[in-house]
């Protein structure tokens, strides 16, 4: 039960913190926009610092500059939408079985031809030992949530491989949309085996598309990513070349003051203006490029830098960012898409036009997700299914009293 | 020649895997049938089926038969169409219908058509009975058209027409109209026909002149 006059309080006090972050924020974005401006016609010089310095956070690869926006192409007349996206119900170990399950909702839309589309949904229910036990990095482990959720993403992006490449043999003209990053970055960590094996899968599906030259890309919607703004901070920093670890601004704080001085100068640096980059701290760049671009127009296209992509071979990923008009989206497209100007039009005609059609979002992408959704009410439906199914084939079952306590509280 | 086409019309689609499975069943053996709608909610007295199209619904008025052992009778009372998705409704979008196909034809999935009947009779071994049916229709039965023919064999006698008068839910008159329109078409416009019709409705409103004149008038025209 929540106490709402307590949450109230201190919904309250979040609001006097939060008017005082905004107006700092105010001041922050004009610097970078000046910062912007400084760039543009000198954006190698920053390219190269990028190249040279070591940095704890995440730079662009620059391929043509910072610049101003490129214009809306028009979409050809005719043109097909893939996407899929997923929902699961996730084992739990209080109710009768542990198995899960994965709904995988399918969309292709056929533009210019009035032709029917395709909107469906296949679930797939996991329940065997070899399914909920899986072996990686030489252990044994039950399948629990985050294994699910990798297996659900990586389901996403193969089934909508096979999904533009049935399109395309009946002949449709296909784009394919992802909804997310293009980029495994939470691969980073596990063990080798299953990254390995999660890498090789998604490579083999992007294969598969480059070969049949379907474009595909990523669609993040209110992105947080701070590529951009991180590029700007390097060009505060003084040093030609910099390097984080050894930042000296950083070790003169540690070491040259006493320890009252230290308290004091520790909160300032928490305020962000502690390092000469701290000025543009905490600011994200869909908020810089949101006043930079116009609807409908892109920024150049970057190179990620994220360490997975090592191992991306030919399909290292690229981006931009894209006024939609209802809001800044980041658009992840792979290489061969990126170096391709047939491709990459198509691409950024097809992200406008899905936006405009859906209200500001990609229509094939939300309508994906309508119909790939499990809700709260579905998945009560889906035990009391479960639990009846076994009963009738007289199967012994229990559930955790925890469970049954969730259902039947007494007073 | 003839025999490599044939095979290749029944090699599936490489989409027909995400197909929805009641679709891709339905691009094969069930592309000929011919009924207009399935029975989703039935009761002794009336029914609601799901056309088999979007704006395919029969007209008001119109007798359908439904598929079962004592096959039902009824007549359309009311059609409409709305959105499959309870918290989605539709918007205006400022485009033509065509226009909406070739751009957002997504929209057409996601409406669905229904129609609302009201039960009449039933036939037993062929022979039309004007009696609600000792069982209803079934959830899923297939919904037909009556023929003419079916139509011009069930109005043989007009006793039906007292249970249409005597029905609460639906504006009474036009509901009556509009079913002997078209009774009145599947006998060819029969004079003898127009004539007992017109007799059995001055027997049922005999009371109400005006009523009467106006129902007769508007059928005759």
């Amino acid at each position: 039960m929540l106490d709402l006059y307590a949450v109230k309080t201190q919904i309250d006090d979040m609001v006097v913190d939060e008017r005082r972050v905004q107006e700092d924020f105010r001041a922050k974005l004009e610097l970078a926009l000046a910062e912007y401006r400084r760039w543009e016609p000198e954006w190698q010089t920053l390219a190269t610092k990028i190249n040279k310095s070591r940095t704890s956070w995440l730079l662009p690869g620059m391929a043509d500059g910072l610049g101003g926006g490129v214009e809306r192409p028009e979409r050809p007349a005719e043109i097909s939408i893939a996407a899929t996206d997923g929902s699961q119900i996730f084992p739990d170990r209080h109710e009768v079985s542990s198995c899960f399950l994965i709904n995988i909702g399918y969309i292709l839309l056929h533009y210019g031809t009035g032709e029917k589309p395709l909107m469906s949904s296949k679930p797939t229910l996991y329940y065997r030992e070899e399914e909920i036990f899986e072996e990686w990095g030489g252990r044994r482990m039950f399948v629990n949530r985050d294994l699910v959720g990798f297996k659900r993403s990586l389901m996403e992006f193969t089934e909508l491989a096979d999904l533009a490449l049935a399109a395309k043999a009946e002949g449709h003209p296909v784009v394919a949309l992802s909804d997310g990053t293009l980029i495994l970055w939470n691969l980073e960590g596990k063990p080798q085996d299953f990254k390995e094996s999660y890498l090789q899968t998604t490579l083999e599906a992007m294969d598969s598309l480059r070969d049949a030259r379907i474009p595909v890309a990523g669609y993040i919607s209110q992105p947080g990513s701070q590529e951009l703004i991180n590029a700007l901070k390097l060009g505060l920093c003084p040093l030609e070349v910099a390097d984080c670890d050894r930042c000296p601004w950083q070790a003169e704080n540690q070491l040259g003051f006493n320890e009252d001085e230290i308290g004091a100068i520790q909160d300032d640096l928490w305020r962000g203006h502690g390092l000469p980059c701290s000025p543009l701290e905490g600011l994200n760049d869909a908020v810089l490029v949101s006043h930079v671009l116009s609807p409908g127009q892109r920024t150049p296209l970057y190179l990620s830098t994220s360490k997975i992509l090592n191992e991306y071979g030919s399909h290292r990923i690229y981006y931009f960012y894209l006024d939609v008009g209802a809001e800044i989206g980041r658009v992840e497209i792979p290489e061969w898409v990126a170096t391709d100007p047939e491709l990459l039009e198509l691409v950024h005609a097809c992200m406008c036009d899905q936006a405009d059609k859906g209200q500001g979002y990609p229509v094939a992408l939300a309508e994906a997700h309508e119909r790939a959704v499990v809700r709260g009410a579905d998945r009560d439906t889906f035990y009391r299914f479960l639990r009846d199914t076994f009963v009738k084939n007289n199967i012994q079952t229990s559930i955790s009293t925890k469970s049954f306590k969730k259902r039947y509280v007494g007073i | 020649m003839t025999r490599v086409e044939n095979v290749k019309e029944r090699k599936p689609s490489p989409l027909s895997r995400f197909m929805p499975d009641e679709m891709a069943k339905r691009d094969g053996a069930g592309a000929e049938r011919t009924y207009v709608g399935e029975v989703v909610e039935s009761s002794t007295t009336e029914l609601i089926a799901e056309a088999r199209e979007l704006h395919g619904g029969p007209s008001f008025g119109e007798f359908i038969r439904i598929e079962a052992d004592l096959p039902v009778l009824g007549i359309i009372f009311n059609v409409f169409t709305h959105s499959i998705e309870p918290n989605r409704r539709p918007t205006a979008y400022g485009k033509t219908e065509e226009e909406l196909r070739l751009e957002q034809p997504q929209i057409f999935e996601l409406l669905r058509t229904e129609f609302q009947a009201l039960i009449i009779g039933y036939l037993d071994g062929g022979a039309p009975v004007q009696i609600l049916p000792p069982q209803p229709a079934r959830i899923h039965s297939f919904v037909h058209l009556c023929t003419d023919e079916e139509v011009r064999a069930f109005t043989g006698n007009d006793d039906y027409l007292r249970r249409i008068l005597n029905t609460s839910k639906v504006p009474t008159d036009e509901l009556l109209i509009a079913v002997l329109r078209h009774t009145l078409r599947a006998h060819e416009r029969s004079r003898d026909y127009l004539v007992r019709m017109g007799k059995e409705l001055s027997r049922l409103m005999g009371d109400d002149y005006d009523r009467l004149s106006s129902v007769i008038r508007r059928v005759a025209n």
